[in-house]
């Protein structure tokens, strides 16, 4: 029983000082030179302060959906993990394997298209958009060819 | 049948995967190049012959796979053809047809390709759990798709109610197959200890009943799980309670997609019907009949559900103006058509389905085909941008025609032998309530004259503004003629037909 | 003292499909509508897990996989649902449902 109490001790210590002991590090190691958009308060570049109710910029979009869809697929991962000492006692571990490699494989190809397209390039994702609508106009007349 | 046994009988599934990423690569690979067109279709094309062939190429049988998730047998191939068909004419029409810009020509064929892997899923899909991946998958495309052109309102609409629809739609599914799962303790349809199973030993009580409070509260528990999984399927087939979807879709959705929808994802959804109610619901006898189990009264569901979507469907095509809408409503009534088949509950009655759907492909897409080419030189697709279409483009004209009295179901055409072989079914299964099904039927085909006889009026005795002939592409002619033939010619000679519809459905026991 | 039972999840199951199916008809705001559809879906995950806890035999396990598939399935559907609303918001520069309403005139 105390064995555990000194667990959760040792655990709990550990924690503080990772984060004192990186915050500290951190003091010594980077350079200073505080400004005011440094000091504001983080949040994930939007205005900390002011209305709750804003449009938030749509590019937040196309990163969040992207990221929805890798997010869920740890959710067919853990299972397998979670079994998959049977599989091998089964004699089938490396089928299982190559099951979720290849289900991983397919994601990657997704990604490989994500990427190409341009759309997980934050400044880009909005240029492509336009871009692609610029091209649409331009099949209808001719004169409007400058393109971005 | 364990996994790696079973992937032999998962050949063409395994290509269509390899396709749709097949596809993505290749269109990053040609994105700069001038012939990108050509490219991909060749692609594209290619991959639908390399899934031809190993979909001819799986050995014939009739078991579970995967465990029991999927069965492989005569109709799930007979299902695989007929969306073959479909894809290769959406193939060849989209590249010439103006809606999708060729610099996204090939995530289009990617995602139809990835559309046709989940109509092969749901053609074959044996387990609850498959039956729905397998809709969602062809659904969560088939939104994309409406909604591929992005710029326009239309199309963003379309795309918007289609989600709506489809989400609460296979959301009340699904808490449909919850409640099965918890009568049943399995979400196996077919197969040993399968619902059929359980539902046609007489010994057994419902799984769970108790906490339903009592058998008689779970037999009407598991009445309301079926409608709600209908809610599903009848989404897929636009059948009405779930039918408000499809006019908007057709029409925002671009044409060559709207023509594979309305045929494609529809058979598909007849395939998980036919499948879900035989398996679950009927119990095959030695002579290749099939009888009722359990004291579910499915067919009259289907039957209320079938007289309802042909009338509606067919009186709501009476007043449309655009056309698109219009074939949506006609696809609406020809689901109730094709509902009246499933709900004979025989074996005659499915295999006239099969065979209707066959035409079906026939005549829809080739009467969406004069749509496309209409709307490519006027720029609309209202019934007065027909107008004069007799004498501009003589042949679109005259293969609208045959579309159209095949669709009605008058006698020299195609579409006679279809609804003559669903309505003898119906008859033939005897009884006051299905002679009646029968007969308003026949009064929906005399309705649907109307409409159809409206645009063809159009073309024939209706001035267009602009008289000038307009070219359709030589592909197009060449598709509507391919088309037009066995719409006018395959009532001298459908033999093959049933024969192959005999083989698909009803042959040997199921296992 | 009645302890909590299979009928209790399944009332909670009950009542989450059908704040799910108001939130859908009444919401006008697109995003509101698809939130409605994940209540939905969740409602059947709670009918899932809660009969999984009470099945013996073979469908043992087969109340959780699905509420897996499912909830993948839920992320993939608002992933699409949610970029056709950005495309709706685009075009209309509006995610009412009842102005995005043009199609049918």
């Amino acid at each position: 029983m105390p064995f555990q109490f000194a667990n959760v001790l040792i655990f709990s210590a550990t924690a503080v000082l990772f984060v004192f002991g990186s915050l500290v590090a951190g003091r010594f190691l980077r350079p200073d030179a505080p400004n005011r958009e440094k000091s504001m308060i983080y949040e994930c570049g939007e205005k900390p302060i002011g209305q709750a109710w804003f449009n938030f910029n749509p590019r937040f979009y196309l990163i969040a959906l992207v990221f929805v869809i890798f997010e869920v697929e740890i959710a067919f991962m853990f299972p397998v993990a979670a079994v998959y000492k049977s599989f091998i006692e089964r004699g089938e571990g490396l089928l299982a394997f190559f099951e979720i490699a290849l289900f991983v494989g397919i994601l990657a190809v997704g990604l490989a298209y994500v990427w190409a397209m341009g759309d997980l390039e934050w400044v880009k994702g909005l240029k492509q958009d336009v871009l692609a609508q610029l091209r649409e106009k331009q099949a209808a007349p001719p004169a409007e060819k400058k393109a971005a | 049948m364990n996994n790696i046994h079973s992937l032999r009988f998962f050949w063409p599934e395994s290509v269509l995967t390899v396709a749709v990423l097949a596809m993505l690569v290749q269109d990053l690979l040609v994105r700069r190049s001038p012939r990108r067109v050509g490219l991909l279709t060749i692609g594209a094309l290619f991959w639908l012959a390399l899934t031809a062939l190993a979909t001819w190429r799986t050995p014939w049988g009739n078991f579970p796979i995967f465990g029991g998730l999927l069965v492989h047998d005569p109709l799930r191939i007979f299902f695989a053809w007929l969306f073959l068909a479909a894809a290769l004419l959406t193939v060849v029409i989209v590249p010439r047809s103006k809606e999708i810009s060729s610099a996204r020509l090939g995530e289009f064929f990617a995602l139809l390709f990835a559309l046709l892997l989940g109509m092969y899923l749901m053609a074959s899909a044996a387990d609850l759990l498959l039956i729905y991946l397998s809709i969602e998958t062809v659904s969560l495309v088939s939104y994309v798709l409406t909604g591929f052109q992005r710029g326009r309102r239309r199309a963003n609409e379309a795309a918007l109610k289609y989600v709506i629809y489809g989400g609460v739609a296979s959301g009340i599914m699904l808490y449909g197959i919850s409640i099965l799962y918890g009568l049943f303790g399995t979400t196996r349809v077919a197969g040993e200890g399968g619902i059929g199973a359980q539902l046609a030993d007489v010994t057994s009580r419902l799984f769970l009943a108790h906490a339903f409070g009592g058998q008689p509260a779970a037999q009407l528990a598991l009445v309301v799980a079926v409608v709600f999984l209908l809610a599903g399927v009848g989404y897929k087939i636009a059948a009405v309670p779930f039918h408000m979807w499809s006019p908007d879709v057709y029409e925002g959705a671009p044409t060559p997609f709207t023509a594979f929808l309305s045929v494609g994802p529809k058979a598909a959804g007849f395939a998980v019907a036919i499948r879900f109610f035989f398996a679950a619901f009927e119990r095959q006898l030695p002579g290749g009949g099939y009888a009722q189990v359990g004291d579910l009264p499915w067919p009259a569901i289907i039957g209320i559900i079938s007289a309802i979507s042909m009338t509606l469907g067919n009186l709501t095509a009476i007043v449309q103006s655009n056309v698109k809408r219009l074939l949506a409503y006609s696809s609406i009534a020809h689901a109730g058509y094709l509902l009246m088949g499933l709900a004979a509950a025989s074996t005659a009655g499915v295999q006239s389905i099969l065979i209707y759907l066959i035409i079906y492909v026939l005549m829809n897409v080739g009467a969406f085909l004069v749509v496309i080419a209409v709307s490519r030189e006027t720029g609309g697709e209202d019934i007065k941008d027909f107008r004069g279409l007799g004498t501009r483009a003589p042949i679109a004209a005259l293969a609208l025609v045959i579309f159209l009295f095949s669709l009605t179901g008058i006698p020299p055409f195609a579409g006679f032998i279809g609804k003559y072989l669903i309505f003898a079914a119906v008859v033939q299964r005897g009884g006051f309530w299905n002679v009646l099904l029968a007969v308003i039927g026949v009064l929906n085909s005399a309705i649907s004259l109307f409409y159809y006889a409206r645009l063809i009026k159009a073309m024939y005795l209706e001035e267009a503004i602009d008289q000038r002939p307009f070219r359709v592409p030589a592909v197009y002619t060449g598709v509507l003629v391919a088309l037009a033939v066995p719409n006018s010619f395959l009532i001298f000679y459908w033999t093959p037909l049933v024969r192959w519809a005999a083989a698909a459905f009803g042959g040997s026991p199921s296992s | 003292m009645t302890s909590i039972g299979l009928p209790h999840f399944l009332i909670v199951g009950a009542a989450l499909f059908a704040l799910g199916m108001i939130t859908v008809v009444t919401r006008r705001n697109a995003v509101g509508i698809l939130m409605g559809v994940e209540l939905i879906l969740n409602a059947a995950n709670v009918n899932f897990i809660a009969f999984n806890h009470y099945v013996e035999g073979p469908g043992k396990v087969t109340g959780q996989v699905f509420s897996i598939f499912v909830i993948v399935l839920a992320a993939a559907e608002a992933a699409v649902g949610l970029a056709i609303v950005l495309a709706i918001y685009q075009t209309f520069r509006t995610i009412d449902v009842q102005e995005t309403d043009t199609l049918r005139q």
